[in-house]
């Protein structure tokens, strides 16, 4: 029998405590896309986690992430996902990602070999994430992929693997212009030269997106609310990826 | 005109337009299903050309989000899959839209 999860990973940083954010994801993910879960963490964030259920766990060592104002974030070890999945089916999602509707649970029922989005909405109507800008090849999100184990699928993330060790050379190749290495031009570089330049497949949706300067000022099981400047919104069973790590405090 | 009035009604213009706007992503996001290993938009186009396809035969062959051709060997399923996905993502953007709408009166 083809088995099918969710795998997340979670490791807390000195600024932020990680694992409250897990708590919540797992919550909606056990409500909404209702398969099991794999959390990749190490132990000093799995001693801080409250009891959540039945999860499988694995441990690893994370690598020493990125930084962003000063504070650091450990995101670098998706390339990992294809050996740390132990099911046929993985959905990787951020933590940051709340799927407050079932729509993810759609794609387990495809027969796609990989999946991930290539666009973005943000919420607040700025437009913000448009990343064709900003490389000379389409970038993708992979806040969420799901990939199925075969010959090809083992092929990417090889590739993801490759373009990671030698990433100054690749984004200068591709001109991407962030500094910082980010698994959504991981996956795009990876994704162009597995599939020979000329595209691949999609989850045909855009990404609900809070940035970074939305303050989440309440988060239910059904949706949040937030605000941006003088403005307060809310959306209820949507998904959201918020960018904001203060959530962890909410 | 009382420029504070002015900026008052023009504030819930914006907010309704972006509530508008998240919602109807929000139903387009709802409009995608999977059906026999592939993923599909209930949009009214995919729904037009499969009613039309059907007239002339129970099965035919559509191409997924992907454009990648699939086979539909139950055609009244699959029209029946669509219709029910599209009415149920415009359902609950006609809720949210009368919900903010209603803000504004």
């Amino acid at each position: 029998m083809m088995t099918q999860g969710v795998l997340l990973f979670c490791f807390d940083t000195e600024h932020t405590r990680y694992h409250k954010i897990l708590e919540r994801c797992v919550r909606l993910v056990k409500k909404n896309i209702s398969k099991n879960i794999t959390v990749v963490t190490n132990f000093e964030t799995f001693s801080r986690m409250s009891p959540m259920g039945y999860i499988e766990y694995k441990f690893i060592e994370p690598e020493l992430g990125n930084k962003l104002n000063g504070e650091s974030w450990n995101n670098v070890d998706r390339h990992m996902s294809y050996e740390l999945s132990p099911y046929d089916t993985t959905l990787v999602m951020d933590i940051d990602y709340f799927c407050f509707s079932d729509n993810l649970k759609n794609l387990f029922d495809t027969e796609y070999d990989f999946l991930v989005p290539d666009t973005a909405h943000d919420l607040t109507g700025r437009d913000s994430f448009d990343h064709r800008r900003w490389s000379m090849i389409p970038m993708v999100w992979a806040t969420v992929l799901l990939f199925k184990k075969n010959e090809k699928v083992r092929k990417i993330f090889d590739t993801v693997k490759y373009i990671k060790e030698n990433y100054s050379y690749f984004r200068e190749m591709y001109r991407i212009y962030g500094r910082n290495l980010r698994n959504d031009y991981l996956f795009a570089m990876a994704l162009q030269q597995v599939n020979g330049f000329m595209g691949y497949e999609k989850m045909p949706f855009a990404l609900p997106t809070l940035p970074r300067d939305c303050e989440i000022i309440e988060m239910t099981d059904n949706g949040l609310a937030w605000r941006y400047k003088d403005q307060i919104s809310f959306v209820k069973d949507q998904d959201v990826h918020v960018l904001n790590k203060e959530i962890a405090n909410v | 005109m009382d420029i504070n009035e002015l900026k008052k009604q023009s504030d819930l213009s914006y907010d309704r337009a972006i509530a508008k706007r998240n919602a109807l992503e929000k139903a387009n996001s709802r409009l995608v299903l999977a059906y026999n290993g592939n993923l599909f938009r209930a949009d009214p186009q995919t729904i037009c050309i499969v009613r039309t396809l059907k007239e002339n035969n129970s099965k035919f062959f559509i191409l997924d989000t992907n454009n990648n051709p699939v086979e539909i060997n139950d055609a009244n399923d699959f029209l029946n899959t669509l219709i029910e996905r599209n009415q149920e993502a415009l359902n609950a953007y006609h809720q949210m839209y009368e919900t903010f709408t209603r803000k504004g009166e």
